[in-house]
């Protein structure tokens, strides 16, 4: 979606300090450059396909379909990229856009660590040095994944400020990037931060919609009559719903985590509920979820890629025209759309698409027997094993990590004074 | 002229530079910050720059990042901490107070009304990182209409048209940004290199500004030696003593403060 100057609305912007001007100009000139350059273009859907496998597919859930009783359910299969997550489609694109520019090291921020990884696995291939920013408490929370992005040559930097997650992760990337900005690219994960992140992210995920308009018509012959997609920063909704903007007939949902609760850190509602406010902060304006005097809160989310304070300026704007609807689910919803989507088609989806699940199977009974809905299945589970062991309460696996300390090398801390 | 560029002028006719030291309002209580400033002010500091926390400030290294956080365990208000400056400013006459913060706070508070509000307290000048002079069209005519004065920040790496365009509306003063980077000591320090065909030494910098500035230029980022503030002796009218001075009232309190304050400029 193009934007007005970087605004969408009342929303985006460019909000960064005077440091980084250069920087963001010359990102400004590189996409835009890049974007029309059929060269470029051609080696972006050359690594697309060659290194994530893509176009993935879009699977038709008849157990679900028969379980519900109403609309066709499809699901967009994101979870199919390499890496196993939309993520994929951003990090391949502002990689070569980094290597387009010049520069040899990239920054990023991550939460659940998807984005980490993936970002981790672009800079190997490229040959980029890789600095990822990580709140201690997603540490604790995600360990596998900073395993592998060390495994990949990556440097994890614990994030201890603030509340120790994201948001914080964010800014810690911020000022990095505002002291290294000559050689080094702030590669964002989500559709946010300053323009022309929100649009740029937006047009490398806009491969997922674009796959669904020509497979549904050689599918079902036909658009989708509506979408769903979880809503974290926007990226997978930007991707699935922006090439359907102007098919007026085509719906749009997005499904934003409820968490535990309604009360300000218990979830990261921002645009449903009217539970955000308009605020400015991370580079560009959107809903925040702030107190009264404008500092950011703290967010909750079972699943950690959600467990966001703002959203994409896009989204915000779109939810704002009521192009988009959107709605939440909790946590225990999310578990039990997780749940059913294993037992009924035999795929395991992270716990940020079973939002979309979440939020598409409350609408799936009501709605006609001929409609067709796609849901965006952003990423796959089996990053969220200890997660759903937990939350399913398996008896087993308590033992089954005892067992496994029992049977840990532990002169590990030798072996660090080996390498170091 | 603006207020403040004519007190940094009526000031600079006896000193070759003047101070500008840094509180963060509220850290470690708000008692105690504006006992700080208060202390500051009697020891005949020309300017203090308050702070006023944000949840996110990424303009800032560890040390301002973790008093800000460490602030905003109270809630504080944005009207309280200005009427509390409003009596600071009179309380003494000699020094002048400019307020700085990120953009959210004030933003939800109301850009009008900070204007209007601080300009009652007689503070006169504002600092706001994160909003570049693009995006500030009703800030500038706010702060023209209650004859407040928004400080401008340029940096060794703002393009040499975008530094002219900045110098020209500068009126207050120019807050020079000597490095790249956040403020005070960081772990990204070593990441910068300020040294090569794109940045040039701060006395060429300096120079640059000069030519195209009318307002005084205040310099700050990196600053904790006596040697860098000689350095700007000539070139610059103001130095900002921001991390440096928070670390020494760490290490020893206000004294530890004050000594600092007078090693580098005494
Ligand atoms: C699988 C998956 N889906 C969704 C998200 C949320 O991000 P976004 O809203 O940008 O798509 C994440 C973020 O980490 C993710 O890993």
């Amino acid at each position: 979606m193009k934007s007005e100057n970087g605004f969408y609305g009342q929303f985006g912007g460019s909000y960064i300090p005077e440091i980084l001007y250069s920087s963001q100009q010359q990102i400004l000139t590189a996409f835009e450059e890049a974007k029309n350059d059929p060269t470029f273009l051609a080696e972006l859907h050359k690594q697309w396909q060659q290194f994530s496998g893509r176009p993935t597919p879009l699977t038709y859930c008849e157990n679900l379909t028969n379980h519900f009783g109403g609309a066709q359910i499809y699901l967009k299969r994101e979870d199919l990229n390499h890496s196993g997550a939309h993520k994929m489609n951003n990090v391949i694109g502002q990689g070569l856009l980094v290597k387009r520019m010049g520069k040899t090291r990239v920054i990023a921020e991550t939460g659940a660590g998807q984005h980490g990884i993936a970002t981790a696995l672009v800079a190997a291939r490229l040959g980029l040095e890789c600095t990822i920013y990580m709140g201690a408490k997603d540490i604790e929370r995600q360990y596998p994944n900073v395993f592998w992005m060390k495994q990949l040559g990556a440097t994890v930097v614990p994030v201890t400020t603030g509340a120790q997650t994201l948001r914080d992760a964010l800014d810690e990337a911020l000022r990095d990037w505002s002291s290294s900005h000559e050689d080094s690219h702030y590669l964002i994960g989500t559709s946010c931060g300053c323009a022309p992140f929100p649009e740029m992210v937006a047009f490398f995920q806009s491969v997922i919609g674009d796959e669904v308009r020509e497979q549904s018509m050689a599918q079902f012959g036909q658009f989708p009559d509506r979408l769903y997609a979880c809503v974290g920063g926007g990226s997978n909704a930007c991707g699935l719903f922006l090439p359907f903007l102007d098919d007026k007939d085509v719906e749009m949902v997005g499904v934003e985590a409820g968490g535990k609760g309604l009360e300000l850190g218990e979830h990261s509602i921002r645009l449903s509920h009217n539970l955000g406010q308009p605020g400015i902060a991370q580079g560009f304006a959107t809903m925040f979820l702030q107190d009264q005097a404008g500092q950011l809160q703290e967010t909750h989310s079972i699943a950690a890629g959600l467990d966001y304070v703002g959203v994409s300026p896009i989204i915000a704007h779109l939810a704002e025209t009521g192009r988009i609807k959107m709605t939440y689910a909790m946590d225990d919803e999310v578990i039990a759309a997780c749940t059913l989507l294993l037992k009924k088609e035999g795929i395991i989806p992270a716990l940020e698409s079973s939002h979309a699940l979440a939020g598409a199977f409350k609408d799936a009974p009501n709605l006609p027997k001929d409609s067709k809905i796609v849901i965006n299945l952003s990423g796959r589970g089996d990053k969220d094993i200890f997660n759903v062991a937990k939350a399913v309460q398996d008896e087993t696996f308590p033992q089954f990590l005892t067992d496994y300390l029992a049977s840990y090398p532990t002169n590990h801390v030798d072996n660090k004074e080996q390498n170091a | 002229m603006s207020q403040l560029a004519a007190f940094i002028d009526k000031k600079r006719q006896t000193k070759p530079i003047l101070s500008m030291t840094h509180v963060v309002y509220g850290y470690p209580t708000v008692q105690e910050s504006l006992d700080w400033m208060a202390r500051l002010m009697k020891e005949g500091v020309d300017f203090i720059e308050v702070q006023f926390p944000f949840s996110d400030p990424v303009a800032d290294g560890p040390s301002i990042v973790a008093a800000c956080h460490k602030a905003l365990e109270q809630t504080l208000d944005v009207e309280t901490c200005l009427a509390q400056l409003g009596k600071l400013a009179k309380d003494f006459p000699e020094s002048r107070i400019v307020l700085m913060s990120y953009l959210n706070p004030m933003y939800r508070f109301g850009l009008e009304k900070f204007a209007k509000r601080a300009s009652e307290e007689n503070i006169l000048g504002l600092i706001l990182p994160d909003l570049p002079i693009e995006q500030a069209v009703d800030y500038r005519a706010a702060c023209e209409k209650y004859q407040i004065d928004p400080v401008w920040l340029v940096t060794p790496v703002t393009p040499k048209d975008r530094l002219a365009m900045l110098a020209s509306q500068a009126n207050g003063f120019l807050y020079c940004v000597a490095r790249s980077g956040v403020t005070g000591h960081s772990v990204h320090e070593d990441k910068a290199h300020e040294n090569n065909h794109h940045t040039t030494s701060l006395d060429n910098y300096l120079a640059e500004i000069k030519q195209h500035a009318n307002a005084p230029i205040g310099v700050g980022f990196g600053l904790r030696e006596r040697a860098q503030i000689e350095q700007l002796i000539g070139k610059a009218d103001i130095a900002i003593l921001g991390s440096a001075l928070l670390d020494a009232y760490n290490r020893g309190g206000q004294e530890e403060g004050i000594k600092l304050i007078n090693a580098l400029f005494h």
